[in-house]
């Protein structure tokens, strides 16, 4: 094993590492739009609405984010649009991380006590103002560290937009791999980058969670 | 003369900062009946702890039968943890009744009774079920021997934890608070099976804030407070006729909350 | 696609299937019994040990699954580990898992109440005795939810196995695809097995879950 062949490939992989990020931090943003949204329906009064809202949770967190990413690659050739590999891979990112944080969300909500809700009644608070002043802000605080470890889960999962031609983390391994005949180093060296990026996060992740612990004591 | 059953003399405990023990005298004869009581945080439970070792004293003796537990003296005056093996085996002689019960939850009421039976006496499976099936019936259980603790009441749990000690045979029980986890309709039943123990002569140190079953069972009452035994001696004395002002207190406020 | 393009495929997908069923279940076996020797070797009283099984379950929950493949695939032959592709996906779903299975095991022995432990103490019985008799089934019990979990997940992963080229089902369909012309009929017909798949083995898993709670809470009985 050759430690240098690593660093001789470090400003490749800090640049792929930028792209990882970048393609993940995409996916994870459009997925939280469309995720509540699916929350919204998965809480509404409306059955139906729910019962759309629990079908598209349950498909994309069953179907494998492999099987996924490729259908939108052919599906959207199967109507002759020639779309770019990084709008289906952070499409595809997006779609299956939406069905995750959409059940984050949920669980959020029904996390604050009800009788908090009830307490709000009882003062005469309106439907808009309990959620605007009372449901919305602790849902959000309490869903910022599974969100956070949503996020590290994404990041690991973008590895697979390797296989539509991203030119991220894991795609540059490879092609550091085969081009150096050393994929030891290769990977290793890529392998680092995500445990780097991925204990940073997880990082934060504690960090939030202490923080909302304490304002929570407070 | 032979050594009284426990023996107590200047235990002393600290959790961090904070004494909580504070050099505790108090001697416990066969047979007899001590009840420990006192506001909380006054470390009743933790000396109650120590007598069985669960929690290690830092300074004084605690002897079972004149037998020093948890430490070893050396011949140059130092000390040493006792082995685990020694210490199992004074323990194995000491039954324990807890706050919160602590049956094991994924083993049904007669298997509880009959687990330490097998692993600890080294008893068969035919003669440990037997004899956790008469000490089920002994705290009257019989028809709920198959059941798992989840499906019985506190009271009755609570009853198993105790057919649980008293199946080893102990020379001696402790028990910590055993009716305080329990709704107030259960806890007759509870007091029933422990004063049915001391009418047989069990020895038994009782943690406890049930003043009239500590009134009518105790042979004496030590008062605790702030790590310190502030007062001993039979019911009538701590109870009616005690001269220390913190005792009184502490009466007079059960006294207020209890009436109505 | 046609009929008889799946009917003469079916048995390469057949045992595409086969390959699949084995993989997850070798790797998730081997997982869980890895998993459970880290999680009980990290209570022993050794730090560097505890620093060091600390280290692996990082490594292996910090990066993708499929840098891991890569490595043991790959990389494995400049190290002198030369795997067929299967064997390579096996271990890496083993060694995968068991990352998270030590974590859930782990958690599951944290979750049974000290006072459940004191009793044990107290009437004598052996530190292993208790951890055997007392701690362990009380924690496997707990744990059950997750490890259905991580099954479903591990289950899910096995398409990755597909990229080194086991021969598992979704390397059968793509192949299928590619000879056949139907990309998008076979990717569809795959999304569907899996969602089926899954869905399935979550319904189970909630009722085994069912039986272990119904077990615990039944009264005198069945015992």
């Amino acid at each position: 094993m050759k430690p240098e062949a690593i660093l001789h490939s470090f400003g490749y992989l800090t640049q792929a590492a930028g792209v990882t990020v970048a393609v993940s931090l995409a996916g994870i943003v459009i997925g939280f739009v469309i995720g509540a949204l699916i929350c919204a329906a998965r809480l509404s009064r409306r059955a139906w609405l729910r019962r759309l809202g629990g079908a598209y949770v349950s498909i994309f967190r069953g179907v494998p984010l492999l099987v996924q990413l490729l259908f939108i690659y052919y599906f959207l050739a199967e109507f002759g649009l020639d779309v770019p590999a990084i709008v289906a891979a952070v499409g595809g990112l997006a779609l299956s991380s939406s069905a995750y944080q959409a059940e984050i969300l949920r669980g959020a909500f029904n996390a604050v006590p009800r009788g908090q809700a009830e307490a709000a009644v009882a003062l005469g608070f309106n439907g808009l103002e309990i959620w605007r002043r009372i449901l919305l802000p602790q849902a959000l605080r309490i869903s910022i560290p599974p969100l956070i470890n949503e996020f590290i889960l994404l990041l690991k999962a973008s590895s697979l937009v390797s296989v539509v031609g991203i030119a991220e983390l894991t795609r540059v391994s490879m092609n550091i791999a085969s081009l150096t005949y050393r994929p030891l180093e290769a990977y290793l060296g890529g392998g680092l980058f995500y445990l780097a990026i991925n204990l940073t996060l997880a990082g934060f992740g504690a960090l939030a969670e202490r923080r909302l612990a304490a304002g929570e004591a407070r | 003369m032979t050594a009284p059953m426990i023996e107590i003399s200047g235990v002393g405990k600290s959790f961090g900062a904070h004494e909580v023990l504070k050099g505790v005298d108090l001697s416990v004869a066969r047979s007899e009946v001590v009840c420990v009581i006192g506001p909380s945080g006054s470390g009743k439970s933790t000396l109650l702890r120590c007598v069985n070792f669960l929690e290690p004293y830092d300074v004084g003796d605690v002897r079972i039968e004149g037998r020093l537990i948890g430490y070893a003296d050396m011949p140059d005056g130092t000390r040493r943890p006792m082995s685990a093996g020694k210490l199992r085996e004074m323990r194995r002689e000491i039954g324990m009744v807890f706050q919160q019960f602590n049956l094991w939850p994924h083993m049904t009421a007669i298997a509880n009774v009959a687990e330490p039976l097998r692993r600890v006496r080294g008893l068969s499976v035919k003669e440990a079920i037997q004899r956790a099936s008469a000490m089920l019936a002994r705290v009257g259980l019989s028809g709920k021997a198959h059941a798992y603790p989840s499906h019985l009441s506190g009271g009755q749990q609570q009853r198993v934890a105790i057919a649980r000690a008293l199946a080893m045979q102990p020379r001696l029980m402790l028990f910590d608070e055993p009716t305080s986890a329990l709704d107030p309709e259960l806890v007759g039943e509870v007091l029933e099976v422990m004063k049915s123990l001391a009418a047989e002569g069990m020895t038994m140190l009782i943690v406890t804030h049930e003043m009239g079953f500590a009134a009518h069972v105790a042979d004496r009452i030590a008062f605790i407070d702030d790590g310190r035994i502030v007062d001993e001696g039979p019911p009538r004395h701590v109870l009616h006729d005690s001269k220390e002002s913190r005792v009184r207190h502490f009466l007079q406020t059960y006294h207020d909350r209890n009436s109505f | 696609m046609s009929p008889d393009v799946l009917w003469r495929y079916l048995p390469s997908l057949a045992f595409g299937f086969g390959v699949t069923v084995f993989c997850w279940s070798v790797g998730g076996a081997l997982g869980m019994a890895l998993g459970f020797a880290i999680a009980l070797l990290r209570r022993l009283p050794v730090p560097p040990l505890r620093w060091a099984l600390r280290a692996f379950i990082e490594a292996f929950r910090g990066t993708p699954f499929l840098v891991q493949l890569f490595l043991l695939y790959a990389a494995g032959p400049s190290i002198g580990l030369r795997l067929s592709a299967t064997a390579a996906g096996i271990l890496g779903l083993g060694l995968y898992s068991s990352a998270y299975f030590a974590e859930i095991f782990r958690a599951g022995l944290a979750s049974v109440p000290a006072g459940q432990i004191e009793a044990a103490t107290s009437v004598g019985m052996t530190k292993f005795d208790t951890l055997v008799r007392v701690e362990l089934p009380a924690a496997l019990i707990a744990a059950v939810p997750s490890i259905v979990n991580m099954l479903i997940v591990l289950s899910k992963e096995t398409v990755v196995l597909s990229i080194i080229t086991v021969p598992e089902l979704m390397y059968q369909m793509q192949t299928m695809a590619a000879e056949t012309f139907t990309a998008f009929d076979a990717i569809f017909a795959m999304a569907a097995f899996y969602w089926i798949l899954v869905e399935a083995v979550s319904r189970l898993g909630s009722r085994v879950e069912g039986r272990v709670t119904a077990y615990l809470a039944s009264g005198g009985e069945r015992a």
